[in-house]
């Protein structure tokens, strides 16, 4: 099939790529750059675990098709802490216990970033709301929010 | 608690930076150089002959490096459908190509000729004569035919009487009863404990109902995957997110005949598990298979819908059950007579048809299970198998009951509840428990006892019991010259357990936790472990760890005890060091200083070792309170509170305690309002998120846990299994909320909105 070049910048890394149409983001950004922080849960679009965010919208990756990135600036999971200091999201998900297996964590940090850059002081229920795009099947919910909402509350300080 | 200083705490976990940062590496992020893909040919057809395979179209793609079927499986163990497939999504063959898209086109090519056959999907049908046989023409008798075969092997046993009309009018009547011979029986089990007869006799009030529970997927989010890697020498590479290496390792052995010298599992980071990721067949053995035939790695990775068709989940459950009781509220009787779906194989789940027993003293039990055969996928273990499918009818059963006699349910519950010393019917002498304990912990912290509702609202309680499983370990400690303490195993961290078991070292070692490491192992390094299901790994890896350190501070003390020139038994480990007790001026050395010390010694090293294989564990309880609010327009059931107790013997890390009762709470909510595999004659027709919907944050209020510690004997610190209670009393919690605010049992879960409204018009509302 014939390959397309695309240019991405991920996390502030230029990437020049020859890439199939028919790839997906996700598939690009985990097979082809190597970056396996985002995760495919359903492909479909409906889980949220391969969230990432582009021009600071929460993106899932696995719906977008990597040609119709070329040129984007990307966001992951691998890009949130800095200079070794975790982003608020980060630590309160580590200190609320906002994750079980993991597995859905990166897709809920991101997809929550998106949120409060735009929405920085939501009630709960509002929260709870905007969050309705991402599965989690460990927690039941209860510590991400409490994560989310102590991060919030630490962005708002910062 | 405060006698402890790491253990009872909740630190952080061990795992917390891995987890946050994406630098865990699950199944799929495993990559290696020159890796193929592999994908699964299944069938089309839920029940059908297979007339021929023809992969001659798919071999000719570009990149398409292999293609193997059951002719491949050396050993002849099924691997793939060979003349009949009796599920949609069954595996026919598997291609390995260059690229996974190419293996998917690749697996669309290939042709499979089909016969069709008749289909069978309900349990109930399927057990008739008239439905088509999945197996064989194999009968099995119903409860009533198998009282009646017993009393007629007595008479004809007993020679000094003749029986002779009896004997008549019994074979009359046991051959009157067709239908109670059953089809497509996979397994069965029967209990009895006194004579349910006598009970229902005996009983003011006899409630009789049939629920019905569907089977569900445990919809773990990493989807099954596997990587494996054969090299030129025979021996095999598996990258394996799963529950269970050891498990893994001897399965693919054994199915595949590889010894298991030559199999090295590789445990990945796991998605979660809640007990379906422990086989072999869905991607291992397929990988395995692609790889030594194409001498290159091979990932194996399942799709969300391949996940749906060809996973193995919960199976669903049809209940007959009655329960006699008193008017003053004593359960006299109960008898169950369980149909579980079992698939297109023998199943899971069964044998715990008897928790329907609960907790209660029920002095009459008679319970009769069967596994049935239908057109599905084979189904496995999901959190606290089979036990949230009773828990629902018993639960539900006695709320009914409590209502008509007019008795407040946690009274009722209380009432009937087993203490230390009571008969557990078909069972043992119940041991100390916390029965009591959680449900009054949870009807007071939910505000049951003043509770107030207002129009279409309702409250619900229920509870469910689970005794966590044991298992064999081992676990190794090595001491470093920095004072820090590095632990050694092979057990899968499940949610939490390798930092319960680094705080359990922490403890017994007196050192701060942060000084505390672990390390998992592969099968090739690691000792045994036992699976992480059945909520084994703090009760017997806490147990395992327990016995590491303790064998690890005798080691410390023996050797302080030759560099402090005293007795071991003048010395004491506390804060991280070894001081002398009786000795003018006081003395001491650092774990640190020791372990540079040990490097020098004939001794060696400071390395301590424990195993563990099993001890009895205690049953636990958890016990829960919602409140909820139905829209009659819409039937919309709203959780407006849920409150989930459990008594948990000892919380090691109470944080990840309560998340353990969170997530198994919203588990069970979505099992009774949302969640359900269904099938028609073409097989799963709901596979994906869309019409499978599982809970958002946006579906549920906040769950309030409530720990209740009432210690295990032989549990690490007092410490029981956490990790399945917590989704046993959901269903019924949520059925008997819905119940108490429209007034009409919903006894088909799950409660969709139009059930509601149906069952608002048959009130006449
Ligand atoms: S993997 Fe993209 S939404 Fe699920
Ligand atoms: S922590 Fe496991 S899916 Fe969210």
């Amino acid at each position: 099939m014939n390959k397309h070049p695309v240019s991405l910048t991920v996390n502030g890394d230029q990437y020049d790529l020859l890439i199939e149409p028919r790839k997906t983001l996700l598939a690009t950004l985990r097979d082809t750059i190597g970056l396996t922080g985002s995760k495919e849960g359903c492909s479909t679009g409906d889980c949220g675990a391969c969230t990432v965010i582009i021009d600071g919208k929460a993106i899932t990756s696995c719906l977008m098709l990597a040609v119709s990135a070329n040129g984007k600036e990307i966001t992951t999971i691998e890009g949130l802490s800095s200079n070794g200091h975790l982003h608020p999201l980060q630590q309160g998900f580590i200190e609320k216990g906002g994750y079980q297996c993991g597995f859905c964590t990166p897709g809920f940090i991101m997809a929550s970033k998106a949120y409060l850059d735009e929405i920085p002081n939501p009630t709960e229920a509002e929260l709870r709301h905007a969050l309705g795009g991402n599965i989690c099947r460990c927690t039941g919910y209860t510590k991400i929010i409490e994560a989310v909402m102590s991060a919030a509350e630490a962005m708002r300080n910062a | 608690m405060s006698e402890y200083s790491v253990v009872g705490k909740s630190v952080p976990r061990v795992d917390a930076l891995d987890k946050v940062t994406g630098a865990a590496q699950y199944g799929a992020d495993v990559h290696r150089p020159g890796m193929l893909y592999g994908k699964i040919v299944r069938s089309k057809h839920p029940h059908a002959y297979i007339r021929g395979i023809d992969t001659s179209e798919a071999e000719k793609l570009p990149g398409v490096r292999a293609i193997v079927t059951q002719a491949d499986v050396k050993t002849g163990r099924s691997v793939f459908a060979t003349d009949k497939v009796l599920y949609v999504g069954e595996p026919i063959a598997a291609v390995a190509a260059t690229d996974p898209d190419i293996a998917e086109e690749a697996a669309e090519l290939v042709k499979i000729d089909y016969e069709e056959l008749p289909v069978v999907q309900d349990v109930l049908e399927a057990i008739k004569p008239s439905t088509p046989r999945l197996h064989n023409d194999d009968t099995k008798d119903g409860p009533a035919r198998r009282v009646i075969k017993a009393r007629l092997k007595k008479l004809s046993d007993d020679e000094s009487q003749d029986h002779s009309a009896e004997i008549e009018e019994l074979t009359a009547k046991f051959e009157s009863l067709e239908d109670e011979v059953y089809y497509n029986i996979s397994a069965e089990t029967h209990t009895e404990a006194g004579d349910v007869e006598k009970g229902f006799a005996e009983s003011d009030i006899v409630v009789e109902d049939t629920y019905v529970v569907p089977r569900v997927h445990q919809t773990y989010m990493e989807p099954h995957v596997s990587i494996a890697e054969a090299d030129s020498s025979g021996k095999v590479t598996v990258w394996a997110s799963t529950q269970g290496p050891f498990a893994i390792r001897s399965g693919v052995a054994g199915t595949l005949g590889i010894p298991l010298t030559q199999i090295n599992v590789i445990p990945t980071t796991m998605g979660g598990g809640f007990g379906g990721r422990f086989g072999v067949a869905l991607t291992h053995v397929p990988a395995v298979l692609l790889s030594q035939k194409t001498g290159r790695p091979v990932r194996v990775q399942m799709t969300r819908e391949e996940e749906f068709v060809d996973g193995r989940p919960a199976p669903g459950c049809v209940i007959k059950l009655k329960t006699g009781a008193t008017n003053d509220g004593r359960i006299l009787a109960r008898q169950a007579l369980a149909f579980w779906d079992s698939g297109s194989v023998s199943g899971a789940s069964i044998g715990s048809t008897i928790r329907v027993r609960g907790v209660y003293k029920i002095p009459n039990l008679k319970v009769d299970a069967y596994g049935v055969y239908t057109n599905k996928s084979g189904t496995t273990a999901y959190r606290a198998p089979g036990t949230p499918q009773v828990a629902y009818a018993g639960e539900s059963q006695l709320d009914e009951i409590a209502r008509k006699i007019g008795m407040d349910g946690v009274e009722f519950r209380l009432k009937n509840m087993r203490e230390e010393g009571d008969q557990i019917p078909a069972g043992a002498k119940e041991p100390k428990v916390g029965y009591k304990e959680t449900l009054k912990a949870v009807a007071d912290a939910a505000g049951w006892w003043n509770r107030e509702k207002g129009p279409n609202q309702g409250w619900g309680v229920a509870i469910g019991d689970w005794t966590n499983g044991c298992g064999p370990g081992g676990i190794y400690i090595s001491v470093h010259e920095d004072g820090s303490v590095r632990i050694f195993h092979g057990s899968i961290d499940i949610t939490g357990t390798d930092t319960a078991i680094a705080q359990i070292v922490a403890e017994v070692l007196t050192v701060p936790y942060e000084q505390v490491t672990i390390t998992r192992g592969d099968t090739d390094s690691a000792p045994y472990a036992t699976g992480s299901g059945g909520s084994v790994v703090t009760f017997t890896m806490g147990n395992t760890a327990k016995l590491a350190a303790e064998d690890t501070c005798q080691r410390i003390l023996a050797l302080a005890a030759e560099r402090l020139n005293t007795s071991a038994d003048n010395l004491e480990l506390k804060d991280g060091k070894v001081s002398v007790l009786v000795q003018d001026p006081p003395r001491s050395i650092s774990l640190g200083e020791l372990a540079a010390y040990s490097l020098s010694t004939t001794g060696g090293p400071i390395v301590g070792k424990g195993s563990f294989a099993r001890k009895p564990s205690t049953p636990a309880l958890a016990a829960q309170i919602a409140k909820v609010e139905v829209d009659p327009e819409t039937g919309n059931v709203r959780v407006l509170k849920m409150v989930s107790s459990q008594d948990v013997g000892f919380a090691i890390n109470p944080m990840a305690v309560e998340g353990q009762i969170e997530g198994g709470t919203v588990q069970g909510y979505a099992w009774a309002m949302m969640e359900e595999m269904q099938y028609d004659e073409k097989g799963n027709v709901n596979p994906g998120f869309v019409d499978y919907r599982v809970p958002t944050s946006a579906d549920l209020p906040t769950v309030q846990s409530v720990i209740v510690e009432v210690p295990a004997p032989n549990g690490p610190f007092g410490a029981k299994g956490v990790g399945e209670p917590p989704i046993t009393p959901t269903l019924a919690t949520m059925a008997n909320a819905v119940v108490d605010a429209i007034g009409v049992r919903i006894t088909e879960l799950p409660i969709k909105p139009e059930k509601v409204i149906d069952a608002l018009k048959q009130n006449g509302k």
